[in-house]
């Protein structure tokens, strides 16, 4: 098979996505592969924080102007993304008052709008913080769905004729003599191999950008940074709750949905692949937010995860790079003579439009075309519809029972329709593509129950065989969920693992070995 | 509109230890016969985690919740969930209003009085089809369910019309319960004549409604006033070294149960270590051999049914204990969880059916059973037991005090 | 304060089979817990090892297992103290409910996710589940019952598979108390195997999810064989399980009818020691706390799930009685890298030493306390995940405990 289209995009985080959504809506075509799902990289394993820029208001002026803009607009084009918490800014008596002084300074010279709090206005806002503050500043940061967000640019994108191709890794850049035509992938799934041509390619890889670099023997500078958040069991905090001092790690707790996500850590990582939490991370972001919010020595966590970002190190001279602050987009024809090849890396999910927004202006000048970007104005398709959790426990409503329907996931209320409806919009071709866009198995037992009903559906629907047969996809799930709990494995959660295990290993008899047929079967 | 209310805030940490097991959903008798109830996983911890002190409340279901406390009784982790399904209750009514029928139900003591006094007009008016039909109609109370008759003098009367006997025993004092004052007063005396057979010399303080009927309704105010309202009344009788005891065990869940730890009252903990059960009490002074108490032989077929407020008292079953005593009275436990009348719940239209449904296994069981008489400690269970099997049904020691020589 | 011979810490298998053990002795009992144990969670059927496989004598390969494992609780009640608790919980249930043994030893029955499982005892709504073909069985699952997917059985058992809608649901969704619920009603059962009969296609067999009455289990079954003209057995699903249920309100039912004092829901919050000696135990009942006191006692009270034990971020502790956990050195230690392994994760072996007679041991191998004594899977140095030996432990162990503890 080969395809064609103008631009090839190389990976589906925020950047990718939001890159094809922006040239599609300049009326360039583009085409999308990505190794995984989407989001699989930084993208997907971040704090889900949407920036007011506060965090760099004092440090880095720039950073924080960028951040309190793209804020704004993605406050404007993405509401059903983002829950509009606003944040507070807390300090504690060992960070003392002239930091706070100085900050609210920085953000009012940032355009950023701060409301300074008494610890008991803070108090009364947010009853679980730590009695001891001796102040806050409000600001309005606020919570964002990344996987959403993504799903919602690739959904416009598509709509205007993007193409999408997840499970898709690039295994070779096409030479047509000093320019770069196109990609040889190949789907991870089926095995097949097929070529694309295309005028431009960007690679947006993220973390992986010199694995794709390497395809054209070249490679810059970065270092990978990875950062571990813990999950509770409940959302502790309405706001986004920070620490007023200059940034370091486990500073923010962010809320999300039902629950809350504590971060984050910030450790040189070698290996892109491997990585998981280490008990030092958990025991330290445990005792550091325990000083924002007394509580979290106790909680119930339900999951760990850590995310691995590309930290661009500028060791050589280019003055056609464009730095942008923690965001560096390359024009290889320009830097390294070979045309046809852009890289945009670093940079946070918070500055994922701004991003595309400059590759895609980078594209159409080396294309001659004078179109301007309408990311900032446009709006994501699903911007009108709302999700409180409010929304979710109607659900339960009692005078429509069978209205109701199937719910899959007790602790996450999601009913059968979400899944049936995915089944039928999105191609699935594995089970995470199915749990990525739902709550589904998020909640308290993190899928305990629920995949197992899950997987009765796609049984149902003899989608399962597709997939490798569910009790394969079962121990896979079972597996992959074992990565984020192992490191939370203590008090509660510890007695839910031993229920979980009882159930699967004991009860169902799910062995590392393959289920043999009944006993009597003569086949 | 959320209103400026006292609700006490659940503790956050207990949905938390819920581990999704699921055993609660074992002990649910409304989820068990209507899928229009969740059932306590969902209900309670379940949803808990989408509540937000901020948002309205959406939980129309909540109140299909009896109160009956069984889940709490089954859970392996501690979840208070009847404690949270009560809360959320009380945010939902108290934004929602109370209706004109569930004010009027609640103050069954005011007009429990008044009815008793006229109970001569009020008992055959309760029979009257058309009224019953009115009373369905307007205040929604269900006609199917049959309404308990209204005695005079009351208890209380019947009590201060007796002679003081000032005869130097140890005093004991009775807490009797609205019902017992206005519908079933033989409770009262049985009680009084079970304990002066043991020794005592019965005082009954001022007292009021225990204040339960309104916690049902998610009123935790009005439950509130009248938990103050006996603190007050009672306290003096304990702390001149008097102990209490009740023969209503719903009361006797409010008082020592839910004054404290639900509704915060000071005094209440003092109040709740001089509080007992009458049964309890009996059995307690006949281990200690303080008591010489012997019951006649009494010959019956007895089936006794132990309420979802006893299990919750946590003090087993006494008066299981002391009917043991009788001799030749054949008595066993009715294998049923929940009689489904969940005290005012199954009067009321909406939830008639769902109660009756849930009373069907007590009535199978029963009629299995086929005995000559059915006890229970709790008013409720006793006026439900009479309606689905139309058997004679006392209190266990309306039979003792038949028993004592 | 009221004086009991024994009190039973815990309500699960293994204290229910000790307070059983106690009343038949002629002991007055306390027994108090904080909820139903792990009957209502995973007890469908007694698991005594599904070590040993299907066709060895249990006698022979429980002797041989605790020749290798001289730690395992089976050691120290040895293969009569098994038999005999067994013979006793056998008893328990006369016919038409019965437990046994599918051929003598170890059978293999069907399980919600398709799979099978060793197990020892069955009762006899389950025994027809054992060697089952392909051809010869249908498995039916009921649209809004979603603790059952019947597809996923059929599909790995290789039978045919039929999914029903059920009369009163829709898809708003039937719990299994309430489903259970209605199988006790003779005219549904007849009416649903009425229902199953018409999709028979010539299988003999036929599996359904457990729930056939809670109540009259045997009846249900009998009423639903007699309308199909087909064997029918249930098949474990999630929680919560309604075989469990019925054996705890069995066990319940007989301990109050022999005068136990039954005291469900409030824990056991502490202890009163003394030269040695447990005095008294106290149970919280807000805003009361009451203490109980006995002679001897007995702690069952499960592993984590059950709150037996206890894991802050350090270390394992057992909060009741604070007797020593053998456990890993650090946490780091208690689950290895990946979910599913050969062997248990080293925390699940973590629990309480006990002597020969099951009294909890110090790390010096010195009794803790005179009069306590320890059952269940509290116990150190087993897997009951791995080794499906959960049921077996606890009947063994419980009975044991309650001999040793009243013994003159």
């Amino acid at each position: 098979m080969h395809l064609q289209t103008e631009v090839l995009i190389i990976g589906g985080g925020a950047t990718g996505a939001g890159i094809a959504r922006d040239l599609a809506l300049r009326g360039i075509p583009s085409l999308l592969v990505e190794k995984g799902d989407f989001t699989s990289g930084a993208s997907g394993r971040n704090q889900g924080l949407l920036h007011s820029g506060a965090r760099y208001a004092v440090n880095d002026p720039e950073a924080a102007r960028e951040c309190i803009t793209e804020n704004r607009i993605l406050r404007r084009i993405a509401p059903h993304c983002i829950e509009a918490s606003d944040g507070l800014f807390v300090s504690l008596p060992e960070d003392g008052p002239e930091y706070r002084a100085n900050f609210i300074r920085a953000c009012g010279a940032a355009g950023i709008d701060t409301l300074p709090l008494s610890p008991n206005e803070a108090l009364s806002m947010e009853p679980k913080l730590n009695p001891l503050i001796i102040g806050a500043v409000q600001v309005p940061d606020g919570a964002i769905d990344p996987f959403t967000l993504v799903v919602e640019n690739a959904r416009d994108a598509e709509s205007r004729g993007a193409r999408f191709f997840l499970h898709t890794e690039v295994i070779a850049l096409i030479l047509d003599g000093v320019r770069i035509a196109g990609a040889r992938v190949k789907d991870r799934i089926t095995g097949e191999e097929f070529s694309i041509s295309a005028s431009w390619v960007i690679n947006a890889a993220g973390a992986w950008v010199n694995q794709i670099l390497g395809l054209a023997g070249l490679k810059i500078g970065i270092a990978l940074s990875k950062g571990s958040m813990l999950i509770t069991n409940t959302r502790l905090s309405e706001r986004v709750i920070n620490r007023c001092r200059p940034p370091a790690s486990g500073d923010i707790i962010v809320p999300n949905d039902t629950v809350s996500i504590l971060g984050t850590t910030s450790l040189r990582e070698e290996d892109l692949e491997h990585y998981e939490v280490t008990p030092e991370e958990v025991s330290f972001l445990v005792d550091e937010l325990s000083r924002m919010i007394p509580a979290v020595r106790g909680e119930r966590f339900t999951r760990a995860y850590a995310g691995v970002r590309p930290l661009v190190q500028s060791a050589e001279t280019c003055d056609d790079r464009t730095i942008s602050r923690g965001f560096t987009l390359i024009d290889h024809e320009s830097c390294d003579g070979l045309a046809g090849l852009v890289t945009i890396t670093g940079g946070k999910l918070m500055t994922y439009r701004l991003m595309a927004e400059r590759t895609a202006d980078l594209i159409c000048k080396k294309m001659g075309l004078h179109v301007p970007c309408l990311t900032h104005v446009q709006r994501l398709p699903g911007a009108g519809l709302s999700h409180a959790l409010k929304d979710r426990l109607i659900r339960l409503r009692r005078h429509t029972p069978a209205a109701r329907g199937e719910i899959l996931c007790d602790c996450e209320l999601v009913p059968r329709e979400v899944v049936d409806a995915i089944l039928r919009e999105a191609k699935v071709r594995e089970l995470q593509d199915i749990l990525h866009r739902t709550r589904l198995a998020k909640g308290t037992c993190q899928g305990g129950f629920c995949v197992y009903r899950l997987l009765g559906v796609l049984n149902e629907m003899r989608k399962a065989e597709g997939l490798g047969g569910s009790n394969r996809i079962l121990k896979a799930f079972l597996e992959e969920r074992w990565k984020g709990i192992r490191p939370v494995l203590w008090g509660i959660s510890l007695k839910e693992e031993e229920l979980i295990e009882s159930i699967y290993k004991g009860l169902f008899n799910l062995t590392p070995e393959e289920p043999g047929p009944p006993e009597g079967d003569e086949s | 509109m959320t209103t400026q209310n006292d609700t006490r805030t659940p503790p956050r940490t207990f949905p938390d230890v819920c581990v999704r097991c699921a055993t609660c959903m074992a002990a649910c008798p409304v989820s068990r016969v209507t899928p229009h109830f969740p059932g306590p996983k969902q209900a309670g911890p379940g949803a808990q985690r989408f509540r937000s002190a901020a948002e309205s409340s959406v939980d129309d279901w909540i109140e299909l919740c009896t109160s009956c406390r069984l889940c709490d009784t089954v859970c392996p982790a501690g979840v208070p969930i009847s404690e949270l399904n009560l809360m959320a209750k009380a945010k939902y009514l108290d934004e929602r209003g109370i209706t004109f029928r569930d004010w009027l139900l609640v103050r069954g003591d005011l007009f429990g009085e008044m009815a008793a006094r006229f109970s001569s007009y009020v008992n055959p008016l309760m029979k009257n089809p058309t009224v019953r039909w009115l009373l369905d109609k307007l205040l929604q109370i269900d006609r199917r369910r049959d309404l308990p008759c209204y005695e005079y003098p009351t208890f209380r009367q019947w009590f201060g019309a007796r002679p003081a006997a000032d005869n130097g025993n140890p005093k004991i004092a009775y807490f009797y319960g609205c019902f017992t004052n206005t519908n079933e007063t033989d409770v009262g005396k049985a009680a009084v004549a079970l304990l002066e057979a043991h020794g005592f010399s019965v005082d009954v303080p001022p007292q009021r409604c225990c204040g339960i009927p309104r916690l049902g309704v998610g009123d935790l105010r009005g439950a509130k006033e009248m938990g103050g309202r006996n603190l007050a009344s009672l306290l003096p009788t304990v702390r001149e070294g008097t102990d209490i005891v009740f023969s209503s065990t719903s009361c006797g869940l409010m008082l020592r149960h839910e004054y404290g730890p639900l509704l915060n009252l000071p005094g209440a903990e003092e109040l709740a270590r001089h509080l007992f059960d009458i049964c309890e009490y009996l059995l307690h002074l006949r281990e200690e051999g303080k008591t010489d108490v012997t019951f006649r032989p009494n010959p019956m077929k007895a089936a006794y049914f132990a309420s979802c407020h006893l299990k919750s008292l946590n003090i087993g079953l006494p008066a299981l204990e002391l009917l043991r005593l009788v001799p030749g009275l054949d008595v066993r436990l009715v294998e049923a969880e929940c009689c489904g009348l969940g005290g005012l719940y199954g009067f009321k239209k909406e939830k008639f059916a769902i109660a009756e449904e849930i009373g069907k296994d007590l009535a199978e069981a029963v009629a299995r059973m086929a005995p000559e008489i059915v006890l229970s400690d709790c008013e409720g269970c006793r006026m439900q037991i009479r309606q689905l099997t139309k058997r004679t049904v006392l209190h266990p020691i309306q039979l003792l005090r038949d028993a004592l020589l | 304060m009221r004086r009991y011979d024994l009190i039973v810490i815990g309500m699960g298998l293994a204290g229910l089979t000790a307070a059983r053990t106690a009343v038949e002795m002629g002991a007055k009992i306390l027994i108090v817990g904080r909820g139903m144990g792990s009957l209502t969670l995973f007890g469908n059927t007694i698991d005594l090892l599904g070590e040993i496989t299907p066709g060895t004598d249990m006698e022979a390969g429980v002797m041989s297992w605790t020749a290798t494992h001289p730690d395992h609780p089976y050691a120290r009640t040895g293969w009569a103290g098994i038999a005999e608790a067994l013979v006793a919980f056998r008893e328990f249930f006369p016919p038409p409910y019965t437990f046994a043994p599918v051929g003598g030893g170890n059978s293999l029955v069907p399980t919600g996710a398709g799979t099978v499982r060793p197990t020892y005892l069955l009762p006899v709504t389950m025994t027809a589940g054992v060697g089952i073909s392909s051809e010869d069985t249908l498995i039916v699952s009921f649209r809004g019952f979603k603790d059952f997917q019947g597809d996923t059985v059929s599909l790995h058992l290789r039978c045919r598979g039929v999914n029903l809608s059920l009369p009163r649901y829709g898809l708003e969704g039937v719990t299994a108390l309430a489903f259970a619920r209605l199988m006790d009603e003779e005219p549904f059962r007849e009416s649903l195997g009425e229902a199953i009969r018409r999709q028979l296609a010539g299988e003999r067999r036929i599996g359904l999810p457990a729930v056939l009455g809670l109540r009259n289990p045997a009846g249900v079954m009998a009423t639903l064989e007699a309308v199909t003209g087909a064997k029918v057995f249930e098949i474990p699903m999630l929680p919560p399980s309604i075989p469990g249920a019925r054996i705890f309100r069995r066990l319940r039912e007989e301990l109050i009818a022999k005068g136990a004092t039954f005291l469900m829901g409030n824990p056991v919050i502490g202890a009163t020691l003394k030269n040695g000696r447990c005095e008294g135990i106290t149970v919280q009942n807000p805003p009361l706390k009451t203490v109980y006191s006995a002679d001897c006692y007995v702690l069952a009270t499960g592993r984590f799930l059950g709150g037996g034990l206890w894991a802050d971020m350090e270390r394992v502790s057992e909060p009741l009685f604070h007797i020593p956990v053998s456990q890993p050195a650090t946490r780091g230690e208690w689950f290895r890298e990946r979910f599913f392994q050969p062997e248990a994760h080293p925390i699940h072996r973590a629990g309480i030493v006990t002597d020969a007679a099951l009294r909890p041991v110090d790390e010096g191998g010195k009794v803790v306390l005179e009069n306590l004594w320890a059952a269940g899977s509290i116990l150190a140095h087993h897997q009951a995940i791995e080794e499906k030996s959960r049921e077996g432990i606890d009947i063994a162990t419980g009975f044991l405990a309650a001999k040793r503890a009243l013994a003159p």
